[in-house]
C-alpha cells in the first residue's frame, strides 16, 4: 500500500465537542498531537495519530468524547 | 413529470445544482442518499443568517414550485414525510400553516436552524447542533444516545431549484451562472440600502451590480456578505468583485446563504462589528467548550480592542478568533472565527485612527468617546 | 483451620474496603469544581483503574476465605444473592448486594464503549450505593473486637462520606456551570 494511500484511508481521532469537558487527559497521552487551550479543552494538531495510543486515550477519557473516524 | 428517481438525481447532477442555504453540497448526491435511506425531508425556511430573507422570499412567491420540489425528492412516497422549518411567528412560519403545510416552529436562536439542530428538534429535542458522527442522512443517535430517523435538510431555494430543474431542465439551469457554479441564485441585499430585497440572479455578476440595484446609501464603506458567519469588505473590494466562490475566497468568505450587508455608513463599524460580536456571545448552544467560552472571549477581546485600541488589542482579537475553527460540534465557531478576523483586516486603519484620537466616521477631531 | 480463614476474611475486607474507598474517592474527584486537569486527571484515572483490580484481588480472598471457613455459615449461593445466609442473613447481604453491584459496575466499565453511555453511567452511579452498603456491612461484621480494624474501617467512612460530600456540594466546573445557565434559556 502507497504511503498516500494509507494516508487517505487512515482513521483520524476526533473529539466529540459535546461530549468533552475539558479534563485534558488526551493532552497528556498524546503529547506533541494534542495540547489545550486557555479553558482546558483540546486543541488537535495532528489528527493521525498511532492506533495504540489512541486506543488507549479513546478508553481513558472519562467523558467518553474521543472516536475514530474516516469522514473527510 | 413522473419519473424515477434515478431520473431526478440525473437531472440533478447534470445541472449541477448545489445547496443554496451554505453549504453547497451536490443536492444530487443528497437526494440519492436520502432516497437510499428512506430519509424525512426537512424544508429549511427559517432565514436562520443574520439579514438574511431569500426562504422568506421562496415561500411568499413561490411556494406551490417549492412544494412540488419536496414531493419530488421525497418520490411522493408517504412514510418519508416532508416538513417546512421555519422560526415561530415568523412570516414564513405563518404562510407555511396557513397553507395547511407539516411546520417545524423554529425557537428564535441563531444555531436552531443549522441543520443538526432541526433534526434534534424534529426528533422532539432541543432545537440544538449535534455532532455528526455519520451524515444523519443515513440515521444516527442524538446526544442522549436516542434514535434519531433517517432525515435530510435542504435549504429552501435549493428544493424550489429541484422543482425548477425537473420542469426546465438542466440545459436551462445551466444557462444561468457560471460552468463551476451553475444555476441561477437569490441574493439578499439588506442594510442601508433604498431598496432592500432578494435579487434572482446567478455567480458569475458583478458585485456591483447587485449593489447599484439596491441603491446603497451615499458615502457608504463597508458592507458583510455571509452575516455573522461572513465577512467584512470594505466598498472597494466589494465593488470590484464577481458574486462567485473563487472572488469570496479571496476575502477569506463565500457566496454562502447569499446575504450582503450594506453597512450604515453614520454608524462607526467598530461599534457595528462589536454588536455582531455580543449577539455571537449570546447565541451559543453551550454545548462545546472552545464555542460557549471560545465566542464570548473573542467578543470581549474586541470590546476591549474597540476602548482601548492596540497592537497586543489586535493579537488578543486575532488569537481568540483563530482558537474557534473546526472545534465545535457545528460552524457556528467557525463562522464567529472568519467574521472577526475579517474584520480586524478590514477596520485596521480605522483601529488606526481611533488610536491616534479620531473617528473616520464622525470625522470629528474630537476624542474618541469610549463606548 | 476454620479460625485462622476466618481472621484472613476479616483482614481482606478490611483491605477491600480501605481500596474500594480509594476507589470511590478518586471517581468522585472526576467530577466537581476544582476536579484534576491535565496529567494530574491522567494519574487520577489511571490510579482509579488500576486500584479497582487490586481490590478484586482482596475482594475474592474475603468472600472465598468467608464461604472456606467453618466457623460460620456463608455457602456459596450467598455470596450471589443477597439476603439468604444463614449466618447474619442482612449484614452478609448488604455485603453481597455491593458485589453485585461492583461486578456490574466492572462489567460495563470493561465493555463501556459498547454500550449506550446512559447504561453505564446508571450503573456506574451505583457505586454510591455499593460503597455504604460494604461499609456498613465491614463495620457491623468485621470490626467488633478490633480496634486497629474498627478505626481503619471509620477512617474510610469519613474520607468517603467527605468525597461523597464534596461531589454533591461543590460548586460545579466552570464547564458544567456554563452549561447549565444557556441549557436555561429558550432551546424549544
Amino acid at each position: 500500500m502507497s504511503p498516500t494511500a494509507d494516508a487517505r484511508t487512515r482513521p483520524e481521532l476526533r473529539v466529540d465537542r459535546i461530549a468533552c469537558t475539558g479534563h485534558g487527559i488526551c493532552a497528556t497521552l498524546l503529547e506533541g498531537r494534542v495540547r489545550l487551550d486557555p479553558q482546558g479543552y483540546p486543541v488537535v494538531d495532528e489528527p493521525r495519530v498511532p492506533r495504540d495510543v489512541g486506543d488507549l486515550a479513546v478508553r481513558m477519557c472519562p467523558a467518553r468524547a474521543l472516536y475514530w473516524s474516516d469522514r473527510p | 413529470m413522473t419519473g424515477t428517481v434515478d431520473d431526478l438525481v440525473g437531472l440533478l447532477d447534470t445541472a449541477g445544482l448545489t445547496g443554496r442555504g451554505g453549504a453547497a453540497f451536490s443536492t444530487a448526491v443528497k437526494v440519492r442518499a436520502a432516497h437510499d435511506h428512506g430519509a424525512h425531508l426537512l424544508v429549511n425556511a427559517c432565514d436562520g443568517e443574520v439579514g438574511a430573507v431569500k426562504d422568506a422570499h421562496v415561500v411568499a412567491h413561490h411556494l406551490d414550485e417549492l412544494v412540488r420540489g419536496a414531493v419530488l425528492v421525497t418520490g411522493g412516497r408517504r412514510q418519508r414525510s416532508v416538513r417546512f422549518a421555519a422560526h415561530r411567528g415568523s412570516d414564513t412560519a405563518l404562510a407555511l400553516h396557513r397553507a395547511g403545510l407539516d411546520v417545524l416552529d423554529v425557537p428564535d436562536r441563531y444555531v436552531s436552524s443549522e441543520e443538526t439542530a432541526l433534526i434534534s428538534l424534529a426528533g422532539g429535542g432541543l432545537a440544538r447542533p449535534m455532532t455528526k458522527r455519520r451524515p444523519f442522512v443515513t440515521g444516527g443517535r442524538d446526544q442522549a444516545g436516542r434514535r434519531v430517523p433517517a432525515t435530510v435538510v435542504l435549504n429552501a431555494e435549493t428544493v424550489w431549484r429541484v422543482a425548477q430543474v425537473a420542469e426546465r431542465g438542466p440545459a436551462w439551469f445551466r444557462s444561468f451562472g457560471t460552468a463551476a457554479e451553475p444555476g441561477p441564485r437569490l441574493v439578499a441585499l439588506t442594510g442601508a440600502v433604498d431598496r432592500p430585497g432578494v435579487l434572482d440572479t446567478e455567480a458569475g455578476v458583478p458585485l456591483a451590480d447587485l449593489l447599484d440595484a439596491a441603491r446603497p446609501a451615499h458615502g457608504w464603506e463597508h458592507a458583510v456578505v455571509g452575516g455573522l458567519g461572513g465577512v467584512l469588505l470594505t466598498a472597494d473590494e466589494a465593488r470590484g468583485l464577481h458574486w462567485t466562490g473563487a472572488d469570496l475566497a479571496r476575502f477569506g468568505g463565500s457566496v454562502g446563504p447569499g446575504v450582503v450587508d450594506v453597512l450604515d455608513p453614520a454608524r462607526c463599524p467598530l461599534g457595528t462589528v462589536t454588536s455582531f460580536l455580543l449577539y455571537a456571545a449570546g447565541e451559543t448552544a453551550g454545548q462545546c467548550g472552545p464555542c460557549m467560552f471560545g465566542v464570548p472571549s473573542v467578543a470581549e477581546a474586541w470590546r476591549r480592542l474597540v476602548e482601548t485600541p492596540s497592537r497586543q488589542g489586535v493579537d488578543e482579537v486575532r488569537a481568540a478568533a483563530g482558537l474557534l475553527p473546526g472545534r465545535g460540534a457545528c460552524r457556528f465557531p467557525d463562522g464567529v472565527g472568519r467574521f472577526a478576523a475579517s474584520a480586524l483586516r478590514v477596520l485596521e486603519p480605522h483601529l488606526a485612527a481611533h488610536a491616534s484620537g479620531t473617528c473616520p466616521t464622525r470625522r470629528s477631531t474630537h476624542r474618541v468617546p469610549h463606548r | 483451620m476454620g479460625a485462622s480463614l476466618w481472621y484472613l476474611s476479616r483482614a481482606t475486607g478490611v483491605a477491600s474496603i480501605v481500596l474500594l474507598t480509594a476507589v470511590v474517592v478518586l471517581g468522585a474527584l472526576v467530577s466537581g469544581r476544582r476536579r484534576p486537569h491535565g496529567e494530574q486527571a491522567t494519574v487520577v484515572m489511571a490510579v482509579h483503574r488500576w486500584l479497582s483490580l487490586g481490590m478484586v484481588v482482596f475482594l475474592v480472598a474475603h468472600v472465598a476465605t468467608a464461604v472456606g471457613e467453618t466457623y460460620v455459615n456463608i455457602d456459596l449461593v450467598s455470596v450471589v444473592v443477597p439476603f439468604t445466609s444463614g449466618y447474619e442473613t442482612v449484614w452478609v447481604g448488604l455485603g453481597t448486594l455491593a458485589v453485585d453491584v461492583l461486578v456490574a459496575v466492572l462489567v460495563t466499565s470493561w465493555w463501556r464503549h459498547r454500550l449506550p453511555e446512559r447504561a453505564w453511567r446508571a450503573v456506574h452511579y451505583a457505586a454510591y450505593l455499593l460503597w455504604p452498603a460494604a461499609l456498613v456491612h465491614g463495620l457491623v461484621l468485621g470490626t467488633s473486637d478490633e480496634p486497629l480494624l474498627l478505626g481503619v474501617t471509620v477512617l474510610a467512612g469519613a474520607a468517603g462520606t467527605a468525597a461523597v460530600l464534596w461531589r454533591l456540594l461543590a460548586r460545579p466546573h466552570h464547564d458544567r456551570a456554563r452549561r447549565d445557565v444557556v441549557l436555561g434559556q429558550e432551546w424549544t
